[in-house]
């Protein structure tokens, strides 16, 4: 809802090179058909503006989205669906290549559960422990690492189910799970957002 | 599980709204025209909004009325997924049958309306104004799953009486309060056309 970022927007309008974060992720989206977003808080604003980005977005409507989780948000995105899909948050700048790199991996093996680990570094951080296979063997709030959960997880249907609690603490319950780094900016806080904004400017230098 | 489809008729499967184009053959086409905004946006309610349309189009002769109605152009996609599975399909319209009798036969599927009594060439009363939940009620003894799809705020009932509700604003924008009661919202044919099979 982008209450901490205190900015009054919901954070996936919050601007980055002078455009929506969301403007971004459906760049990074152009070559899937079938895009769906969840909206809850100012869900007509939010409506109004990605439908001018991209038409065919079919909304998925959460009319509790102040009582329920981003666990609860995944699984009504992908109510209905038995195939495999791409879950992310909607705040998030990934850097292009790596995203796409991400999804080709997804695409080679699309009945297995690949799930994106970032370097650490949000306020918030939910690391993500890695054994020597490139498979997380645990998630934590407290014991540290160098890598996070970085919000974007292939899965296949009915992985995730309806419970009052995080997507991490969902995916705990299928681990190990395997992992695959990628270069991403989440924000949660003004200082997240700072350090996106230095992101998007470097990787668009390297464009 | 069986599923059954309720779709709104004006602006969801039509590409034009129909009263306009009766409107045109009565030449009335601005005070429809504020009549169809009004209602649209949920200013005027759906059963003012039929009496007053009602009261000013009776006393053109059905021909007249359906010559009209027949010209509107069906959003092609979702036509043809009604005609792929015409048996699972409804139309739910306030519409009276005589007025769109030619266009239903186009579609292929069954009519829940409202009703009128008429002489051979007149409507004289409306006899039943529709409750579109009423029409969800009644599909529920063929199907397991019902789904709905519109637009107006009059789809506000059918929308709170079905399983799964999907705004579509492939033609204008949704009505407002019509998102509160919705679980998906498309601008789309094909993305429309999509969810429907997914969820068909």
């Amino acid at each position: 809802m982008g209450s901490r970022m205190g900015m009054g927007v919901p954070k996936c309008l919050i601007e980055v090179g002078g455009r929506p974060i969301i403007a971004h992720l459906l760049d990074r989206l152009a070559g899937v058909a079938d895009v769906r977003v969840v909206v809850g808080y100012d869900a007509a604003n939010v409506i109004r503006r990605i439908k001018d980005l991209r038409r065919d977005v079919t909304f998925v409507v959460n009319p509790s989205y102040r009582m329920t989780t981003t666990l609860h948000s995944y699984v009504m995105g992908g109510a209905h669906l038995d195939a495999p899909a791409l879950y992310m948050d909607a705040d998030i700048l990934f850097e292009p290549r790596s995203f796409a790199a991400f999804l080709a991996k997804a695409g080679a093996q699309p009945a297995e559960a690949l799930i994106a680990v970032t370097e650490a570094k949000t306020q918030d951080c939910v690391y993500a422990h890695l054994d020597g296979r490139q498979r997380i063997t645990r998630f934590s709030r407290e014991e540290a690492g160098p890598y996070e959960w970085a919000n974007l997880a292939w899965l296949p249907p009915g992985l995730l189910e309806e419970q009052p609690s995080a997507v991490y603490e969902r995916l705990a319950a299928h681990l190990p799970l395997q992992a695959e780094p990628v270069v991403s900016y989440e924000m949660d806080t003004p200082q997240d957002y700072e350090q996106l904004k230095a992101a998007y400017a470097g990787f668009a230098a390297q464009a | 599980m069986r599923t059954g489809f309720a779709f709104d008729l004006d602006g969801t499967l039509t590409l034009e709204e129909l009263l306009p184009l009766i409107a045109r053959e009565a030449g009335l086409d601005e005070e429809i025209g504020l009549l169809t905004r009004l209602t649209i946006d949920g200013t005027l309610t759906f059963a003012s909004s039929f009496k007053l349309r009602f009261a000013i189009l009776k006393s053109l002769p059905f021909a007249q009325v359906q010559a009209a109605t027949a010209l509107a152009r069906l959003d092609p996609e979702v036509a043809a997924f009604i005609a792929a599975r015409p048996d699972q399909c409804r139309i739910v319209t306030g519409n009276i049958p005589q007025w769109i009798d030619p266009l239903v036969q186009r579609v292929g599927c069954g009519l829940y309306s409202s009703e009128a009594s008429a002489s051979e060439t007149h409507p004289l009363a409306v006899t039943r104004l529709i409750n579109k939940a009423d029409a969800i009620n009644a599909m529920r003894a063929d199907f397991d799953r019902v789904v709905a799809i519109g637009e107006g705020a009059n789809d506000i009932p059918m929308f709170d009486a079905a399983d799964i509700s999907i705004a579509y604003g492939g033609v204008h924008e949704p009505a407002a309060a019509l998102l509160e009661v919705s679980d998906y919202v498309t601008y789309e044919n094909r993305a429309l056309c999509r969810l429907l099979n997914m969820l068909s």
